[in-house]
């Protein structure tokens, strides 16, 4: 499949803008363990309250790659682990006995940021919220082209985010993680201009899962401008290029 | 009760996460929800909770004597009183 890519954004281990993922690219910057997060000054401070570090990744990067196309654009919101800090807050609350907090049990929902971001940029265009194990990223990102393709959209949204898992699963994740948020603006491919292609096939026997976040990979690869990347995990080997 | 009115009012700021509001920016006779303080539903299902746990009173949902004890700081005090004896 063939797209183009309108606006990339961006926020993990302290890089945040275009600069900044051009020199991590080129080797020149290193991602830091923890992620500071965006502000988002311009949410509301009553809707702002209910951001949870997770929303704030995915609002940051979603309204930064959107920009003017925020309250019309189709959305593709991705992640393989959901709000865990959150969802693990509320099943530690039901093994105590405790009474769960109603805001962060409404809010625990796999699309919960979706429908958060569509309240602030009042936006009713069809959303879905995806998860594909550590395919997350590129499943989302297939699914989003195709959604483009199949209902003619002149733009659709791809809105990824995962954070590092809380302490008590890390002994089952393989993966380097590090919280962070990217969004795609994606575009039909267009004549005279850089587009991309993403194809996918099973898995070599005995694949492993990545040590790499496919997003990086895929980060890497957009800001690095090298013409090919493959990218294999335990399911399946990626190709991406541009021409 | 000036003391216990600026305690509820420091237990919703805490309890919402109204980063932006300060216990002296509330006026214990404005109402709570819509107009005034500006807070929802889901607000008052947290409210409730936090309550419940801090003062150990019994709260009976969607009863018209709830949403009349959860109009107002001075209301919500008033009940809390007259519970705890």
């Amino acid at each position: 499949m063939e797209f183009r890519i309108k606006k990339c954004a961006a926020w993990a281990g302290g890089l945040t803008n275009e600069n900044d993922w051009k020199a991590f690219a080129n080797d020149e910057k290193k991602l830091e363990q923890l992620t500071p997060l965006p502000l988002l000054k311009q949410i509301p401070a009553m809707q702002r309250r209910r951001l949870s570090p997770f929303a704030k990744l995915s609002l940051q990067c979603a309204l930064e790659a959107a920009g003017d196309e925020m309250g019309t654009v189709a959305t593709v919101f991705a992640s393989r682990h959901g709000d865990l800090h959150k969802t693990s807050q509320l099943i530690s609350n039901v093994a105590l006995n405790e009474e769960l907090s109603p805001t962060q049990f409404g809010l625990s929902v796999h699309n919960a940021v979706g429908g958060q971001f569509s309240i602030f940029a009042n936006n009713k265009a069809p959303l879905t919220a995806t998860s594909a194990g550590e395919d997350s990223f590129l499943m989302a990102l297939t699914d989003a082209v195709c959604k483009l393709n199949s209902n003619n959209y002149d733009s659709i949204l791809l809105v990824y985010t995962d954070e590092a898992v809380p302490e008590i699963y890390q002994q089952y994740v393989m993966q380097d993680e590090v919280s962070v948020g990217a969004a795609l603006l994606i575009e039909r491919p267009q004549l005279n201009e850089i587009n991309f292609q993403l194809t996918m096939k099973a898995s070599i026997k005995d694949a492993v899962e990545s040590k790499t976040m496919q997003v990086f990979d895929f980060l890497t690869f957009y800001y690095n401008e090298s013409p090919k990347k493959l990218i294999n995990s335990k399911r399946y080997t990626w190709t991406l290029t541009r021409q | 009760m000036t003391v216990l009115s600026d305690e509820v009012k420091n237990l919703i700021i805490e309890t919402l996460d109204l980063e932006d509001i300060e216990a002296s920016d509330i006026n214990n006779e404005d109402p709570l929800f819509v107009d005034g303080l500006g807070l929802d539903s889901i607000d008052a299902l947290e409210l409730g909770i936090a309550i419940k746990k801090a003062y150990d009173v019994k709260i009976d949902n969607n009863s018209e004597d709830s949403k009349q004890h959860f109009y107002s700081v001075k209301t919500l005090c008033d009940f809390i009183e007259v519970s705890k004896k």
